[in-house]
């Protein structure tokens, strides 16, 4: 209140009873003073309106569950030095390995390298070929062939060839 | 039996019925306490407003009234009922907020994003009480306007100012929650009056 300059209550005074810090004599003051009251009833007013639409607005957001909030402390900790730094010696100690082991050893020698068949020339078919006839016609020098007893075997069969024994009289 | 100006009281009534209800609130704020869904449904919407509108950011709020829910489960047991589990949980979310609030991704996510707050949208939600359209159209717009006018204070003052008008906490406990002196609550309290008062209109 401001004796001598106003019958009514400062807005320093007006304020301290809002805030909760109100004196006997503002208090008289306010009792019979409907000017003072009702700008105290306006503010509570807005403020209750305030508090209801905030409050409606709150609750309406979607309500999450409480067991993702530990999520969150993940989500925290990936930013923390710490792991970033643990991250980085997990990916050197496998990182350098490997690249030691694909750029770093001196090329294998040509004698381990297994050459693919489609290296093959016409010639080394050829010389396999003979190979493999040679090794079939030593296998089958003493050896009678199963199906001979039945007199098929002509010189037009096609496993004639790797049994020269049996295209003798 | 014992008698005080002539009035004679029965101490073992007393004490009896003392015991009883001080049992019977532990007990019931035990339960309270004890119930994860039942302290979420009944304070993180509370909580959700307060720091959405303390900070302006209604994502970080949520982020914070989860973790200061989950903080208050697990720490259930230091409740001393010194105060409301309501302002018990709103010195857990300062905690939470000043310690979220010291973080890096903080910091650039401060700088990244404009002020998400959206006051139209929020005066939007203000419910009917039975008075006409236009009635209801003037109020929403009071709300917007104190939501912008909120906007504008410092981050003390407009915590503070929520802490007093719309978590309706005492000045000392505002004082104890915050660890500042109770002169400087009143300075940040006056100040954030005067900012809303003035700017509200004359007739406030």
């Amino acid at each position: 209140m401001t004796p001598g300059q106003s019958a009514h209550l400062s807005e320093e005074a007006i304020n301290d009873v809002l805030i909760g810090l109100g004196t006997p004599e503002s208090d008289a003051h306010l009792a019979h003073c409907s000017i003072c009251s009702s700008k105290l009833t306006e503010f509570h007013s807005e403020m209750e309106a305030f508090n209801r639409s905030t409050l409606a607005w709150s609750e309406a957001r979607p309500m999450g569950r409480l067991a993702e909030a530990p999520m969150s402390k993940v989500r925290e900790a990936m930013f923390s030095p710490l792991v970033w730094a643990l991250a980085a010696t997990i990916l050197v100690a496998i990182g350098v390995p490997l690249w030691n082991h694909g750029g770093h050893h001196p090329p294998l020698n040509n004698a381990s390298v297994p050459v693919s068949v489609s290296q093959d020339s016409e010639a080394q078919i050829a010389q396999d070929n003979d190979l493999l006839r040679s090794v079939n016609v030593a296998l089958n020098e003493n050896e009678e062939s199963p199906i001979s007893e039945y007199h098929l075997l002509g010189a037009s069969h096609p496993h004639a060839r790797t049994r020269p024994e049996l295209r003798k009289p | 039996m014992a008698t005080y100006s002539g009035v004679s009281f029965d101490l073992g009534t007393i004490a009896a019925t003392g015991i009883e209800s001080s049992v019977t609130g532990r007990i019931r704020l035990i339960s309270e306490l004890d119930d994860i869904d039942a302290l979420s449904r009944t304070y993180r919407a509370r909580l959700i407003r307060f720091v959405a509108y303390s900070t302006g950011d209604p994502d970080l709020a949520e982020t914070i009234a989860q973790d200061t829910l989950l903080r208050a489960f697990n720490g259930r047991e230091n409740f001393r009922r010194e105060c409301s589990v309501s302002t018990w949980l709103t010195g857990i979310a300062i905690n939470v907020l000043r310690n979220h609030q010291r973080t890096e991704r903080y910091k650039f996510w401060k700088k990244v994003k404009s002020n998400a707050m959206d006051v139209h949208e929020m005066a939007s939600f203000l419910p009917a009480d039975g008075s006409g359209p236009e009635s209801q159209m003037l109020a929403k717009e009071r709300v917007e306007q104190l939501a912008r006018i909120l906007q504008t204070l410092s981050n003390n003052q407009r915590t503070i100012f929520l802490m007093r008008f719309t978590e309706e906490m005492e000045v000392a406990d505002i004082s104890e929650v915050l660890g500042m002196q109770v002169n400087t609550v009143r300075t940040h309290l006056h100040r954030a009056l005067t900012a809303v008062r003035g700017q509200l209109g004359a007739k406030l």
